[in-house]
């Protein structure tokens, strides 16, 4: 199936057929989530209203990690296949997941202030999701760091491989130190702790957020192909120019 | 050269040696590593203020700390003189796996550079107003501790041989990774300020650096192989 997706040609006719859906899809579902988000769900017993931030938060912090995750399994690809086309995806990938987790740090310090009375505390979930921050960070600095584009993209897989270690810290970071985050409350053994009300604006975000994310990475991954053509089409000419 | 298991500790000691030699030819390198972690240490109670009790309280972090950053500029040389000057590359064609001659250049630079830096800590230790019984775990623990930097150290070497400005881009790529090893080695002397049994955090230290140990030559050879085949 991967070989097949793998050219770039029909990569590019299968993702323009679905990228209307694509978007079409996440705006009605981010629209519906924020309406029950913000208007048609309870307010917290204890936060008021400033519960309604986690219906960005959750949703930033669930693609931070999953894109952190894709990222490192398009890096084993490409270190594996050495296919481009894994390449492209993780470098398209990349800076998406490093916005998800800054926008997972601000939208968590704006709801911190009144509820924790801090912007910020050094608790183990929130360095984990900073150090997330950086590793993404690494990943673009140490891609774009060498002459040839090809020598970047071998090094800075393999960062983002050794940077897999730490999801799991992420994960369960609430459940081994218990610190100042609250323990998750939908992936739970026991099921979902949290009000129907609640979990269903939160679940529309979640996958209207990641489809949303989806449709930017086919359309940076379908920027870069184009580039890689025009690159080479210069190069064509400015040969025979040359000859 | 025959890859049986007796040669493997031969090439091992071998590289150690042309380690030691080419590297106390040149002591400067570590005067100056040693002089910039006194440097750092000495801008904390100029910035704190020399209250003895709060620098009490912090001096073993900011030991921790000046240590780290201390040896973030020496971290590069470890592969990179070795790879302009083309012998890595040279190792590498050669059937010497690479995996060992990596693992002795980090553990050689752990002795060569960081035991002695490590050693010098009982002055910083004084300069801080730290109290003395603290200083043998300290000491044991920066030890530990320093054998899984210079480990990420080598990969972080690794991971910029041959990149643009990889000495600003070095440190922003492996603090991250070594933020485990600074939590548990400060948490070793903490808990024996507030009385508890420090072998909790002295065994997680143990166990991290062991990790290290097993995974840093192999994920090192991977890069070096990438960079020599660029």
């Amino acid at each position: 199936m991967f070989d097949w997706l793998a050219n770039p040609n029909r990569f590019k006719r299968i993702t323009n057929k679905l990228e209307p859906f694509l978007i079409v899809i996440s705006v009605i579902l981010i629209t519906l989530g924020l309406y029950f988000g913000l208007f048609d769900s309870p307010k917290d017993y204890q936060q008021g209203d400033a519960v309604r931030i986690m219906y960005v938060h959750v949703p930033s912090a669930w693609l931070a990690s999953l894109l952190f995750l894709s990222l490192a399994i398009s890096c084993v690809f490409y270190l594996a296949w050495k296919h481009p086309l894994a390449d492209i995806i993780s470098s398209s990938i990349a800076p998406i997941g490093a916005m998800f987790s800054l926008l997972t740090l601000i939208t968590g310090s704006l709801w911190g202030k009144p509820m924790w009375g801090t912007w910020w505390v050094w608790d183990a979930r929130l360095t984990s999701m900073l150090v997330l921050f950086f590793f993404y960070l690494g990943y673009i600095l140490l891609s774009n760091a060498f002459e040839r584009k090809i020598d970047g993209s071998k090094s800075a897989s393999v960062l983002a491989i050794i940077g897999v270690i730490n999801l799991p810290i992420i994960k369960f970071s609430v459940d081994w130190w218990h610190t100042l985050h609250q323990p998750s409350s939908i992936l739970r053994f026991d099921g979902p702790s949290i009000d129907n009300q609640m979990l269903l604006p939160l679940i529309l975000m979640i996958t209207g957020f990641s489809i949303f994310s989806l449709y930017i990475i086919t359309i940076n991954v379908k920027t870069k192909l184009i580039e890689k053509k025009c690159e080479a089409l210069l190069l064509k000419s400015n040969l025979r120019e040359f000859v | 050269m025959k890859t049986s298991h007796s040669s493997w500790t031969y090439i091992f000691i071998a590289h150690m040696k042309r380690d030691f030699l080419t590297n106390s030819r040149s002591l400067i390198d570590l005067i100056s590593i040693i002089g910039f972690m006194l440097l750092i240490i000495l801008l904390f109670p100029l910035g704190i203020g020399p209250d003895k009790e709060k620098l009490g309280i912090v001096s073993n972090a900011i030991i921790w700390i000046g240590l780290i950053i201390a040896i973030l500029p020496s971290l590069e040389k470890i592969l990179q003189k070795d790879y302009e000057s083309g012998w890595l590359d040279q190792i590498a064609t050669t059937d010497v796996p690479l995996e060992i001659v990596l693992l002795s250049k980090s553990i050689s630079y752990w002795l060569i550079v960081l035991i002695p830096t490590i050693l010098s800590s009982p002055l910083f230790a004084i300069l801080l107003s730290m109290e003395l019984k603290y200083l043998p775990w300290l000491i044991l623990s920066m030890s530990i501790g320093g054998l899984g930097i210079s480990l990420i150290g080598l990969n972080g070497s690794a991971l910029i041989l041959g990149a643009k400005r990889g000495n600003i881009l070095l440190p922003i790529l492996i603090i991250p990774l070594m933020i485990p090893i600074l939590i548990f080695g400060v948490g070793i002397n903490e808990a024996v300020k507030t009385g508890e049994s420090p072998f909790g955090n002295l065994f997680l230290l143990m166990a991290l650096t062991l990790i290290y140990l097993v995974i840093s030559p192999f994920i090192s050879a991977l890069l070096v192989r990438i960079a020599i085949g660029r």
